[in-house]
């Protein structure tokens, strides 16, 4: 049996066990939420190192990509630097890949993504791979960065003017505390309902509302108009919730394991169990030929129309 | 020994961030929602200067003017080598030496207005 345990700043509320076989090997996944709590995270790292197979960072990014120039959270260095033994990884080492193969699947092989469609990415600094793709398959892009993170109602509509404040801003960025960038804790099971008001033009526009799910759902509006949700970490009551606000479909890029999927991290630390090779050593292609072996797509759940007694569309 | 600026010098920087500023139409743009007073005053010489963002206009008076919504207080040598683009506010906030008192979301736009100003 390989044990994975993502460690997250995240809310306890989303904690979650599962038993699964991948490729045919038994895992334990685990996820504990710290609800925002950096120095209770660096304890249960040092409690955990040498005792799983591998460790994701969830609820931060350690490591954030603009093209090849790599940025490097201060908070998440220092729960880096809190485990010696097992490997760790933020996820940022796959997502560039998986969501990168999930664009070009949806754009390929479903009616989701056909080229000129307007796509809202709530975040692109942390998932660069996934706004160049989308740029890539002919998508209109508005990238939320400066909205979600500063308040600053100010819509990115360019990969190239993402790039210029991502080299202008991040170098010092990385340097503040992670929570006043991003919903950590207890603010990620809020909605803060003023400003999802005041930034319910952006939703509206968009006919694919894409990345960080914590982003999307803290500013979610009051009503959707079947807009296509791309994201990874849902629950069954982000389903919920989602249904309820009209969204039109879930697509998640990370495997759902008893009943709702996990964050890149913890994909990319079960990738990290499988491979069992140091982690200097594991390369892209690794990572597609495991999703490859796994026959790997997205989930794509209906969520608009009549609900059977299962709850499902 | 510390290093003391003098009013005059930090009156100099703050002129520059102001005409960096609205000299920028992209920025102002970016702030026709956010109406704040952010009272600047030295630790070490007696020394206040008023910013007032309204509509997207940025001005700066002498003295404490009106109710300020943010308050940043640093050495005289610190404000003014921040206000000129010389150093950025991250570190000195994080170490203490800059203070800015304020609603948290109101603290981290003002940390993005500055660090675009002296990159555009």
């Amino acid at each position: 049996m390989k044990r994975v345990v993502s460690v997250s700043l995240g809310s306890s509320r989303r904690d979650h066990e599962v038993r699964t076989e991948v490729l045919g090997i038994p895992f334990e996944i685990k996820r504990v939420g710290t609800d925002g709590d950096l120095e209770r995270a660096v304890e249960l790292l040092q409690e955990l190192d040498g005792r799983v197979d591998a460790i994701g960072l969830g609820g931060i990014d350690v490591f954030l990509y603009v093209d090849e120039q790599r940025y490097v959270v201060r908070d998440g260095e220092r729960l880096l630097a809190a485990v010696r033994r097992t490997p760790v990884v933020d996820g940022s080492g796959l997502k560039n890949t998986l969501e990168r193969e999930v664009v070009h699947y949806l754009a390929a092989h479903t009616d989701l993504l056909p080229p000129g469609t307007k796509v809202l990415m709530v975040s692109a600094t942390d998932r660069f791979g996934m706004a160049r793709a989308l740029g890539e398959v002919g998508c209109e892009l508005i990238f939320g960065d400066l909205i979600f993170a500063a308040g600053i109602p100010h819509a990115i509509r360019s990969v190239e003017e993402l790039r210029r404040l991502a080299h202008r801003l991040l170098p010092e960025l990385v340097k503040l505390p992670f929570h006043l960038l991003y919903p950590t804790g207890r603010k990620q099971e809020e909605i803060d309902s003023e400003k999802a008001a005041k930034f319910e033009p952006y939703y509206r526009e968009a006919r694919v509302i894409a990345g960080d799910f914590h982003l999307i759902r803290r500013y979610l509006p009051e009503r959707l108009d079947r807009q296509v949700i791309l994201t990874n970490t849902t629950t069954p009551e982000d389903v919920a919730l989602l249904r309820e606000r009209g969204a039109g479909y879930l697509v998640t890029t990370t495997p759902v394991f008893g009943g709702r999927t996990f964050g890149t991290n913890v994909l990319e630390a079960v990738f990290v169990a499988l491979l069992a090779k140091p982690l200097p050593e594991i390369t892209p292609t690794d990572h597609l030929t495991l999703l490859r072996r796994l026959e790997f797509k997205p989930h794509i759940l209906p969520l608009a129309g009549e609900i059977d007694e299962s709850g499902q569309p | 020994m510390t290093k003391v600026a003098s009013h005059d010098e930090i009156s100099k920087s703050l002129r520059a961030f102001v005409d960096g500023y609205n000299r920028n139409a992209r920025l102002k743009a970016m702030n026709r929602d956010w109406n704040r007073t952010v009272l600047v005053q030295a630790t070490d010489i007696p020394s206040q200067h008023t910013l007032v963002l309204r509509d997207g206009e940025l001005t700066l008076l002498e003295g404490a003017a009106g109710e300020a919504d943010l308050t940043v207080t640093a050495g005289s040598d610190l404000l003014a080598d921040l206000f000129a683009g010389e150093i950025t506010p991250t570190e000195p906030y994080l170490d203490g030496r800059l203070k800015v008192l304020g609603r948290e979301e109101d603290i981290i736009r003002l940390d993005f207005i500055s660090l675009m100003i002296w990159g555009e």
